[in-house]
Protein backbone atom coordinates (compact mmCIF):
# COMPACT_ATOMS: atom_id res chain seq x y z
CA UNK A 1 0.00 0.00 0.00
CA UNK A 2 2.75 2.27 0.93
CA UNK A 3 4.64 1.67 -2.32
CA UNK A 4 1.29 2.49 -4.41
CA UNK A 5 1.01 5.94 -2.33
CA UNK A 6 4.63 6.42 -3.07
CA UNK A 7 4.58 5.73 -6.74
CA UNK A 8 1.39 7.95 -6.77
CA UNK A 9 3.66 10.62 -5.55
CA UNK A 10 6.59 10.28 -7.55
CA UNK A 11 3.84 10.03 -10.49
CA UNK A 12 2.40 13.61 -9.70
CA UNK A 13 6.16 14.80 -9.03
CA UNK A 14 7.07 14.03 -12.68
CA UNK A 15 3.70 15.18 -14.35
CA UNK A 16 4.50 18.63 -12.75
CA UNK A 17 7.85 18.74 -13.40
CA UNK A 18 6.85 17.67 -17.05
CA UNK A 19 4.41 20.19 -17.21
CA UNK A 20 6.92 23.04 -16.01
CA UNK A 21 9.65 21.94 -18.68
CA UNK A 22 7.29 21.44 -21.23
CA UNK A 23 5.37 24.73 -21.12
CA UNK A 24 7.93 26.97 -19.82
CA UNK A 25 8.13 30.30 -21.85
CA UNK A 26 11.11 32.74 -22.12
CA UNK A 27 9.51 36.58 -21.36
CA UNK A 28 8.32 37.63 -24.28
CA UNK A 29 10.19 41.19 -25.42
CA UNK A 30 7.41 43.85 -26.44
CA UNK A 31 7.92 45.82 -29.73
CA UNK A 32 6.79 49.01 -30.46
CA UNK A 33 7.10 50.99 -34.08
CA UNK A 34 8.76 54.87 -33.32
CA UNK A 35 8.14 57.51 -36.47
CA UNK A 36 12.76 58.66 -36.03
CA UNK A 37 13.89 61.65 -35.20
CA UNK A 38 14.86 62.46 -38.54
CA UNK A 39 11.34 61.87 -39.68
CA UNK A 40 10.14 63.63 -37.23
CA UNK A 41 12.09 67.14 -37.93
CA UNK A 42 11.78 66.58 -41.97
CA UNK A 43 8.63 66.65 -41.31
CA UNK A 44 8.24 69.32 -38.80
CA UNK A 45 6.66 67.44 -35.65
CA UNK A 46 9.31 68.56 -33.34
CA UNK A 47 8.88 70.78 -29.81
CA UNK A 48 11.33 73.19 -28.64
CA UNK A 49 12.10 73.36 -24.54
CA UNK A 50 14.54 76.10 -22.79
CA UNK A 51 17.28 73.23 -20.94
CA UNK A 52 19.29 75.50 -18.88
CA UNK A 53 19.62 78.25 -21.84
CA UNK A 54 19.91 75.59 -24.29
CA UNK A 55 17.55 75.10 -26.67
CA UNK A 56 16.62 71.25 -26.99
CA UNK A 57 14.37 69.97 -29.98
CA UNK A 58 12.22 66.70 -28.94
CA UNK A 59 10.13 64.90 -31.17
CA UNK A 60 6.17 65.66 -30.55
CA UNK A 61 4.89 61.78 -30.54
CA UNK A 62 1.28 62.96 -29.78
CA UNK A 63 1.12 65.52 -32.81
CA UNK A 64 2.25 63.09 -34.96
CA UNK A 65 -0.29 60.07 -34.45
CA UNK A 66 -3.27 63.25 -34.48
CA UNK A 67 -1.61 64.41 -37.73
CA UNK A 68 -0.45 62.10 -39.82
CA UNK A 69 -2.53 59.96 -41.96
CA UNK A 70 0.49 58.20 -43.72
CA UNK A 71 1.96 56.97 -40.38
CA UNK A 72 -1.49 55.37 -39.57
CA UNK A 73 -1.18 53.62 -42.61
CA UNK A 74 2.33 51.98 -42.34
CA UNK A 75 2.11 51.23 -38.61
CA UNK A 76 -1.06 49.70 -39.12
CA UNK A 77 0.08 47.74 -41.93
CA UNK A 78 3.24 46.59 -40.20
CA UNK A 79 0.82 45.58 -37.18
CA UNK A 80 -1.10 43.57 -39.07
CA UNK A 81 1.58 41.50 -40.55
CA UNK A 82 3.35 40.90 -37.11
CA UNK A 83 0.47 39.72 -35.90
CA UNK A 84 -0.17 37.16 -38.17
CA UNK A 85 3.55 36.09 -37.08
CA UNK A 86 2.12 35.52 -33.97
CA UNK A 87 4.09 38.71 -33.28
CA UNK A 88 1.48 41.30 -32.09
CA UNK A 89 2.58 45.26 -31.72
CA UNK A 90 2.33 47.39 -28.90
CA UNK A 91 0.83 50.42 -30.53
CA UNK A 92 2.82 54.05 -29.65
CA UNK A 93 0.12 56.13 -30.21
CA UNK A 94 -2.09 54.01 -27.43
CA UNK A 95 0.60 53.83 -24.70
CA UNK A 96 0.72 57.60 -25.12
CA UNK A 97 -2.98 58.04 -24.34
CA UNK A 98 -2.82 55.29 -21.40
CA UNK A 99 -0.16 57.20 -20.29
CA UNK A 100 -2.32 60.21 -19.80
CA UNK A 101 -4.84 58.19 -18.48
CA UNK A 102 -3.40 56.87 -15.81
CA UNK A 103 -1.91 60.31 -15.17
CA UNK A 104 -5.13 62.15 -14.93
CA UNK A 105 -6.83 59.14 -12.26
CA UNK A 106 -3.82 59.62 -10.18
CA UNK A 107 -4.40 63.04 -10.00
CA UNK A 108 -8.34 62.17 -9.30
CA UNK A 109 -8.30 59.33 -7.14
CA UNK A 110 -7.12 59.65 -4.10
CA UNK A 111 -7.12 62.57 -1.64
CA UNK A 112 -3.83 62.12 -0.04
CA UNK A 113 -2.49 62.10 -4.04
CA UNK A 114 -0.58 58.89 -5.41
CA UNK A 115 2.96 57.55 -4.15
CA UNK A 116 4.94 58.86 -6.88
CA UNK A 117 9.02 59.33 -6.58
CA UNK A 118 10.91 61.54 -9.33
CA UNK A 119 12.33 58.39 -11.00
CA UNK A 120 8.81 57.13 -11.00
CA UNK A 121 7.57 60.27 -13.07
CA UNK A 122 10.63 60.25 -15.04
CA UNK A 123 10.03 56.19 -15.94
CA UNK A 124 6.24 57.37 -17.33
CA UNK A 125 6.95 57.15 -20.92
CA UNK A 126 6.05 54.77 -23.57
CA UNK A 127 8.97 52.02 -23.72
CA UNK A 128 9.36 48.44 -25.25
CA UNK A 129 12.26 46.42 -25.22
CA UNK A 130 12.43 46.59 -29.11
CA UNK A 131 11.75 49.30 -31.04
CA UNK A 132 11.29 50.01 -34.72
CA UNK A 133 12.32 53.16 -36.07
CA UNK A 134 10.28 53.92 -38.84
CA UNK A 135 11.91 56.61 -41.27
CA UNK A 136 10.91 57.52 -45.26
CA UNK A 137 11.37 60.01 -47.74
CA UNK A 138 9.05 60.57 -50.60
CA UNK A 139 11.31 61.06 -53.94
CA UNK A 140 10.24 63.13 -57.04
CA UNK A 141 12.18 62.76 -59.90
CA UNK A 142 9.95 64.26 -62.56
CA UNK A 143 6.30 63.41 -63.03
CA UNK A 144 7.65 59.96 -60.83
CA UNK A 145 7.41 59.62 -57.36
CA UNK A 146 9.05 56.98 -55.14
CA UNK A 147 9.80 56.17 -51.19
CA UNK A 148 12.77 55.75 -49.62
CA UNK A 149 12.35 53.66 -46.71
CA UNK A 150 13.87 52.36 -43.51
CA UNK A 151 12.81 50.24 -41.11
CA UNK A 152 15.53 49.69 -37.92
CA UNK A 153 15.40 47.58 -34.96
CA UNK A 154 16.79 48.64 -31.98
CA UNK A 155 17.32 46.88 -28.53
CA UNK A 156 16.14 49.50 -26.25
CA UNK A 157 18.77 48.14 -23.36
CA UNK A 158 22.15 47.53 -25.34
CA UNK A 159 21.09 49.95 -27.85
CA UNK A 160 22.30 47.45 -30.56
CA UNK A 161 20.84 47.33 -34.10
CA UNK A 162 19.20 43.59 -33.84
CA UNK A 163 17.34 43.82 -37.15
CA UNK A 164 17.08 46.57 -40.41
CA UNK A 165 15.81 46.99 -43.79
CA UNK A 166 15.91 49.66 -46.40
CA UNK A 167 15.34 50.75 -49.96
CA UNK A 168 13.79 52.60 -52.30
CA UNK A 169 10.56 51.83 -54.13
CA UNK A 170 10.22 51.54 -57.87
CA UNK A 171 9.11 55.06 -58.98
CA UNK A 172 5.47 55.98 -60.23
CA UNK A 173 3.83 58.17 -62.00
CA UNK A 174 0.19 57.92 -60.49
CA UNK A 175 0.74 55.75 -57.08
CA UNK A 176 -0.43 57.60 -53.81
CA UNK A 177 2.14 57.83 -50.63
CA UNK A 178 0.31 55.74 -49.06
CA UNK A 179 0.09 52.79 -51.96
CA UNK A 180 4.09 53.20 -52.54
CA UNK A 181 4.40 52.94 -48.44
CA UNK A 182 2.17 50.04 -48.29
CA UNK A 183 4.05 48.38 -51.20
CA UNK A 184 7.72 49.30 -49.63
CA UNK A 185 6.34 47.45 -46.40
CA UNK A 186 5.26 44.11 -47.65
CA UNK A 187 8.91 44.55 -49.69
CA UNK A 188 10.64 45.04 -46.73
CA UNK A 189 8.75 43.30 -43.45
CA UNK A 190 9.81 40.01 -44.50
CA UNK A 191 13.69 40.72 -44.75
CA UNK A 192 13.68 42.35 -41.54
CA UNK A 193 11.83 39.48 -39.44
CA UNK A 194 14.42 37.18 -40.48
CA UNK A 195 17.16 39.09 -38.81
CA UNK A 196 14.54 39.44 -35.96
CA UNK A 197 14.02 35.88 -36.00
CA UNK A 198 17.93 35.30 -35.73
CA UNK A 199 18.03 37.56 -33.17
CA UNK A 200 15.55 35.58 -30.93
CA UNK A 201 17.65 32.57 -32.47
CA UNK A 202 20.60 33.51 -31.08
CA UNK A 203 19.15 35.15 -28.01
CA UNK A 204 18.05 31.23 -27.23
CA UNK A 205 21.17 29.78 -27.60
CA UNK A 206 23.57 31.88 -25.71
CA UNK A 207 20.80 34.10 -23.55
CA UNK A 208 19.32 37.59 -23.27
CA UNK A 209 21.35 40.12 -23.73
CA UNK A 210 21.03 42.53 -20.94
CA UNK A 211 23.27 45.60 -18.66
CA UNK A 212 24.10 45.42 -15.24
CA UNK A 213 25.16 48.63 -13.13
CA UNK A 214 26.05 48.56 -9.66
CA UNK A 215 26.32 51.62 -7.95
CA UNK A 216 26.95 53.05 -4.42
CA UNK A 217 24.72 55.74 -2.09
CA UNK A 218 26.01 58.56 -1.09
CA UNK A 219 26.04 57.41 2.82
CA UNK A 220 27.43 54.20 2.83
CA UNK A 221 30.64 54.03 4.56
CA UNK A 222 31.60 51.50 2.00
CA UNK A 223 32.95 50.97 -1.38
CA UNK A 224 33.75 49.01 -4.26
CA UNK A 225 37.13 48.64 -3.38
CA UNK A 226 36.22 47.18 -0.24
CA UNK A 227 38.31 43.95 1.31
CA UNK A 228 36.69 40.98 2.08
CA UNK A 229 39.03 38.31 2.72
CA UNK A 230 41.49 39.48 0.40
CA UNK A 231 39.97 40.33 -2.52
CA UNK A 232 38.05 44.03 -3.81
CA UNK A 233 34.13 44.26 -3.54
CA UNK A 234 34.51 44.47 -6.83
CA UNK A 235 36.16 41.41 -8.12
CA UNK A 236 33.77 39.71 -5.71
CA UNK A 237 31.03 41.01 -8.04
CA UNK A 238 32.48 39.91 -11.07
CA UNK A 239 33.33 36.17 -10.14
CA UNK A 240 29.42 36.06 -9.31
CA UNK A 241 28.60 37.12 -12.63
CA UNK A 242 30.87 35.09 -14.43
CA UNK A 243 29.44 31.87 -12.67
CA UNK A 244 26.04 32.88 -13.31
CA UNK A 245 26.41 33.95 -17.09
CA UNK A 246 25.96 31.81 -19.70
CA UNK A 247 29.30 30.51 -20.77
CA UNK A 248 30.68 33.29 -18.83
CA UNK A 249 29.80 35.68 -21.21
CA UNK A 250 30.13 39.27 -20.15
CA UNK A 251 32.03 42.46 -20.26
CA UNK A 252 33.69 44.67 -17.47
CA UNK A 253 33.11 48.01 -19.00
CA UNK A 254 34.07 50.40 -16.30
CA UNK A 255 34.87 49.46 -12.76
CA UNK A 256 35.30 52.62 -10.47
CA UNK A 257 35.06 52.39 -6.50
CA UNK A 258 32.06 53.92 -7.09
CA UNK A 259 30.78 52.44 -9.70
CA UNK A 260 30.81 49.01 -12.34
CA UNK A 261 29.17 48.68 -15.80
CA UNK A 262 28.79 45.31 -16.86
CA UNK A 263 27.72 45.69 -20.54
CA UNK A 264 27.04 42.18 -23.27
CA UNK A 265 25.89 40.04 -19.89
CA UNK A 266 24.47 36.86 -21.26
CA UNK A 267 21.90 35.50 -19.03
CA UNK A 268 20.21 32.22 -18.97
CA UNK A 269 16.06 32.52 -19.70
CA UNK A 270 15.39 30.52 -17.12
CA UNK A 271 16.12 30.86 -13.50
CA UNK A 272 17.13 27.34 -11.26
CA UNK A 273 13.18 26.80 -10.79
CA UNK A 274 12.84 26.32 -14.57
CA UNK A 275 11.00 29.79 -14.47
CA UNK A 276 11.51 32.67 -16.90
CA UNK A 277 13.33 35.08 -16.33
CA UNK A 278 14.89 38.75 -17.16
CA UNK A 279 17.38 41.08 -15.90
CA UNK A 280 15.93 41.83 -12.39
CA UNK A 281 15.35 37.99 -11.68
CA UNK A 282 19.12 37.21 -12.82
CA UNK A 283 20.11 40.17 -10.15
CA UNK A 284 18.31 39.00 -7.65
CA UNK A 285 20.75 35.98 -6.97
CA UNK A 286 23.32 38.66 -7.15
CA UNK A 287 21.46 40.70 -4.28
CA UNK A 288 20.97 38.07 -2.09
CA UNK A 289 24.72 37.29 -2.29
CA UNK A 290 25.71 40.51 -1.42
CA UNK A 291 22.81 41.18 1.52
CA UNK A 292 23.92 37.88 2.95
CA UNK A 293 26.87 37.07 5.18
CA UNK A 294 30.16 37.30 5.12
CA UNK A 295 29.33 40.66 3.10
CA UNK A 296 25.59 41.82 4.33
CA UNK A 297 25.84 44.78 2.72
CA UNK A 298 22.10 46.12 2.13
CA UNK A 299 21.07 47.19 -1.16
CA UNK A 300 18.67 48.27 -3.62
CA UNK A 301 17.48 46.83 -6.84
CA UNK A 302 15.74 48.99 -9.73
CA UNK A 303 14.98 47.41 -13.28
CA UNK A 304 14.60 49.03 -16.77
CA UNK A 305 12.51 47.08 -18.72
CA UNK A 306 13.86 42.78 -19.27
CA UNK A 307 17.44 43.72 -20.49
CA UNK A 308 18.91 46.65 -17.86
CA UNK A 309 18.94 46.23 -13.76
CA UNK A 310 21.36 48.51 -11.16
CA UNK A 311 21.96 47.29 -7.92
CA UNK A 312 22.90 50.06 -5.69
CA UNK A 313 24.59 49.70 -2.66
CA UNK A 314 24.54 50.68 1.06
CA UNK A 315 20.66 51.20 1.70
CA UNK A 316 17.64 49.24 1.30
CA UNK B 1 -0.58 -4.07 -85.50
CA UNK B 2 -1.94 -0.71 -85.13
CA UNK B 3 -3.36 -0.86 -81.81
CA UNK B 4 0.36 -2.39 -80.45
CA UNK B 5 2.26 0.54 -82.83
CA UNK B 6 -0.05 2.92 -80.91
CA UNK B 7 0.39 1.26 -77.41
CA UNK B 8 4.68 1.67 -78.55
CA UNK B 9 4.38 5.07 -78.92
CA UNK B 10 2.78 5.67 -76.41
CA UNK B 11 4.99 4.14 -74.15
CA UNK B 12 8.20 5.52 -75.42
CA UNK B 13 6.46 9.12 -75.17
CA UNK B 14 5.49 8.50 -71.64
CA UNK B 15 9.36 6.96 -70.50
CA UNK B 16 10.66 9.93 -72.52
CA UNK B 17 9.12 12.47 -70.70
CA UNK B 18 9.38 10.73 -67.29
CA UNK B 19 13.15 10.48 -68.12
CA UNK B 20 12.85 14.30 -68.68
CA UNK B 21 11.09 14.72 -65.84
CA UNK B 22 13.33 12.82 -63.58
CA UNK B 23 16.80 15.27 -65.36
CA UNK B 24 14.53 18.32 -64.01
CA UNK B 25 13.91 17.16 -60.55
CA UNK B 26 17.53 16.46 -60.52
CA UNK B 27 18.72 19.92 -61.37
CA UNK B 28 16.06 21.17 -59.00
CA UNK B 29 18.02 19.31 -56.47
CA UNK B 30 21.16 20.35 -57.57
CA UNK B 31 20.38 23.91 -57.62
CA UNK B 32 20.53 24.44 -61.47
CA UNK B 33 17.76 27.03 -61.28
CA UNK B 34 18.22 30.76 -61.08
CA UNK B 35 15.21 32.71 -59.43
CA UNK B 36 15.14 36.78 -58.96
CA UNK B 37 12.50 39.05 -57.98
CA UNK B 38 9.92 39.84 -60.31
CA UNK B 39 7.03 42.73 -58.76
CA UNK B 40 5.97 43.00 -55.82
CA UNK B 41 3.44 40.95 -55.29
CA UNK B 42 0.08 41.38 -53.12
CA UNK B 43 0.16 40.50 -49.88
CA UNK B 44 1.39 37.23 -48.81
CA UNK B 45 2.06 36.50 -52.03
CA UNK B 46 5.73 36.84 -53.74
CA UNK B 47 6.55 37.46 -57.38
CA UNK B 48 9.04 35.80 -58.97
CA UNK B 49 10.95 34.53 -62.38
CA UNK B 50 12.38 31.13 -62.47
CA UNK B 51 14.94 30.19 -65.33
CA UNK B 52 14.26 26.71 -65.35
CA UNK B 53 16.86 24.16 -67.84
CA UNK B 54 15.74 21.16 -69.74
CA UNK B 55 15.94 19.30 -72.76
CA UNK B 56 12.17 19.64 -73.58
CA UNK B 57 10.61 23.10 -72.85
CA UNK B 58 7.03 21.96 -71.51
CA UNK B 59 9.18 20.58 -68.84
CA UNK B 60 11.49 23.61 -68.08
CA UNK B 61 7.69 25.16 -67.77
CA UNK B 62 6.68 22.99 -65.37
CA UNK B 63 9.29 22.71 -63.40
CA UNK B 64 9.23 26.48 -62.91
CA UNK B 65 6.57 26.06 -60.58
CA UNK B 66 8.65 23.35 -58.03
CA UNK B 67 11.81 25.63 -58.41
CA UNK B 68 10.04 28.52 -57.27
CA UNK B 69 8.87 27.12 -54.37
CA UNK B 70 12.21 25.26 -53.95
CA UNK B 71 13.97 28.81 -53.87
CA UNK B 72 11.67 30.60 -51.73
CA UNK B 73 12.46 27.59 -49.26
CA UNK B 74 16.08 27.19 -49.03
CA UNK B 75 17.68 29.40 -51.35
CA UNK B 76 15.93 33.03 -51.08
CA UNK B 77 16.19 35.22 -54.24
CA UNK B 78 18.09 37.83 -55.79
CA UNK B 79 16.88 41.38 -56.15
CA UNK B 80 15.24 42.97 -59.52
CA UNK B 81 14.01 45.61 -60.99
CA UNK B 82 14.79 49.18 -58.64
CA UNK B 83 12.14 48.25 -55.33
CA UNK B 84 12.28 45.08 -56.25
CA UNK B 85 13.78 43.36 -53.20
CA UNK B 86 16.16 40.82 -52.62
CA UNK B 87 14.77 38.43 -49.85
CA UNK B 88 15.84 35.81 -47.64
CA UNK B 89 15.13 32.12 -47.59
CA UNK B 90 11.96 30.89 -45.21
CA UNK B 91 14.48 28.40 -43.44
CA UNK B 92 17.25 29.40 -41.25
CA UNK B 93 19.18 25.90 -40.96
CA UNK B 94 21.00 25.49 -44.24
CA UNK B 95 20.81 21.17 -43.29
CA UNK B 96 17.01 21.33 -43.29
CA UNK B 97 16.50 20.06 -47.06
CA UNK B 98 18.64 16.70 -45.43
CA UNK B 99 17.43 16.34 -42.21
CA UNK B 100 13.81 16.41 -43.02
CA UNK B 101 14.51 14.60 -46.66
CA UNK B 102 11.05 12.67 -46.22
CA UNK B 103 9.09 15.21 -45.40
CA UNK B 104 10.42 17.54 -48.76
CA UNK B 105 10.45 14.25 -51.33
CA UNK B 106 6.39 13.70 -50.38
CA UNK B 107 6.25 17.34 -50.72
CA UNK B 108 8.22 18.19 -53.73
CA UNK B 109 6.79 14.62 -55.64
CA UNK B 110 4.64 14.82 -58.58
CA UNK B 111 1.56 16.83 -58.10
CA UNK B 112 2.87 16.79 -54.62
CA UNK B 113 1.80 19.64 -51.77
CA UNK B 114 4.00 22.47 -53.12
CA UNK B 115 1.47 22.93 -55.89
CA UNK B 116 -1.21 24.42 -53.17
CA UNK B 117 1.47 27.55 -53.25
CA UNK B 118 2.17 28.41 -56.90
CA UNK B 119 0.42 29.82 -60.02
CA UNK B 120 2.02 30.92 -62.93
CA UNK B 121 0.90 34.25 -63.23
CA UNK B 122 1.29 34.80 -67.20
CA UNK B 123 -1.47 31.69 -67.91
CA UNK B 124 1.88 29.51 -69.70
CA UNK B 125 2.52 32.79 -72.09
CA UNK B 126 6.55 32.75 -72.60
CA UNK B 127 7.77 36.12 -73.15
CA UNK B 128 10.30 35.48 -76.67
CA UNK B 129 13.08 37.22 -74.88
CA UNK B 130 12.68 34.53 -71.87
CA UNK B 131 13.06 31.41 -74.21
CA UNK B 132 16.73 30.58 -74.50
CA UNK B 133 18.65 27.54 -76.24
CA UNK B 134 21.61 26.97 -74.26
CA UNK B 135 23.68 24.29 -75.76
CA UNK B 136 20.88 21.24 -75.95
CA UNK B 137 18.61 22.41 -73.67
CA UNK B 138 16.13 25.04 -73.57
CA UNK B 139 16.48 27.89 -70.28
CA UNK B 140 12.75 29.01 -69.50
CA UNK B 141 12.22 31.96 -67.64
CA UNK B 142 8.19 31.55 -66.23
CA UNK B 143 7.13 34.40 -63.48
CA UNK B 144 5.39 32.66 -61.00
CA UNK B 145 3.01 33.92 -58.07
CA UNK B 146 3.97 32.27 -54.65
CA UNK B 147 1.71 32.29 -51.51
CA UNK B 148 4.32 32.69 -48.90
CA UNK B 149 2.67 33.05 -46.28
CA UNK B 150 0.35 30.34 -46.67
CA UNK B 151 3.60 28.61 -47.81
CA UNK B 152 5.54 29.59 -43.97
CA UNK B 153 2.38 29.03 -42.11
CA UNK B 154 1.98 25.35 -43.30
CA UNK B 155 5.55 24.54 -42.86
CA UNK B 156 5.58 26.01 -39.45
CA UNK B 157 2.67 23.94 -38.51
CA UNK B 158 4.71 20.98 -39.53
CA UNK B 159 7.39 21.58 -37.28
CA UNK B 160 9.99 22.02 -40.45
CA UNK B 161 10.88 25.84 -39.55
CA UNK B 162 10.55 28.14 -36.56
CA UNK B 163 7.76 30.35 -35.72
CA UNK B 164 9.04 34.24 -34.66
CA UNK B 165 7.30 33.70 -31.64
CA UNK B 166 8.33 30.05 -30.84
CA UNK B 167 9.80 29.67 -27.33
CA UNK B 168 7.89 32.84 -26.32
Amino acid sequence: MKKIVNLKKSLALFAILFVNIAFSQAKKPTIMIVPSDVWCNTNGYMMEYNNQGTKVKIPNYKKVFQENMDIKTVISKINTLMAERGFPLKDMESAIKTLEAESAENAMTAKSGIAESPIDKLKKVAKADIIIQLTWATKQVGPKNSVNFILQGIDSYTDKQIAAAQGTGAPSFSAETSVLLEEAVLAHVDNFNAQLQKHFDDMFENGREIIVRIKKFNGWSGNLEKQYDGQDLSTIIEDWISQNTVKGRFNTSDVTENSMLFEQVRIPLYDSKNRATDARGFLKGLQDYLRNAPYSIPNKLTMKGLGQAVIILGEK
Amino acid sequence: MKKLFTLFILISSLTVFGQAQKKADKATNEWKYEIECAGIGTDGTYLVKVWSYSKKGSVAITQAKKNAIHGVIFKGFSAGERGCNAQKPLTTNPNIETEKQDFFQSFFEEGGKYMKYVSESTDGNIDPSDRMKVGKEYKIGVIVSVSKDALRKDLEAAGIIRTLSSGF
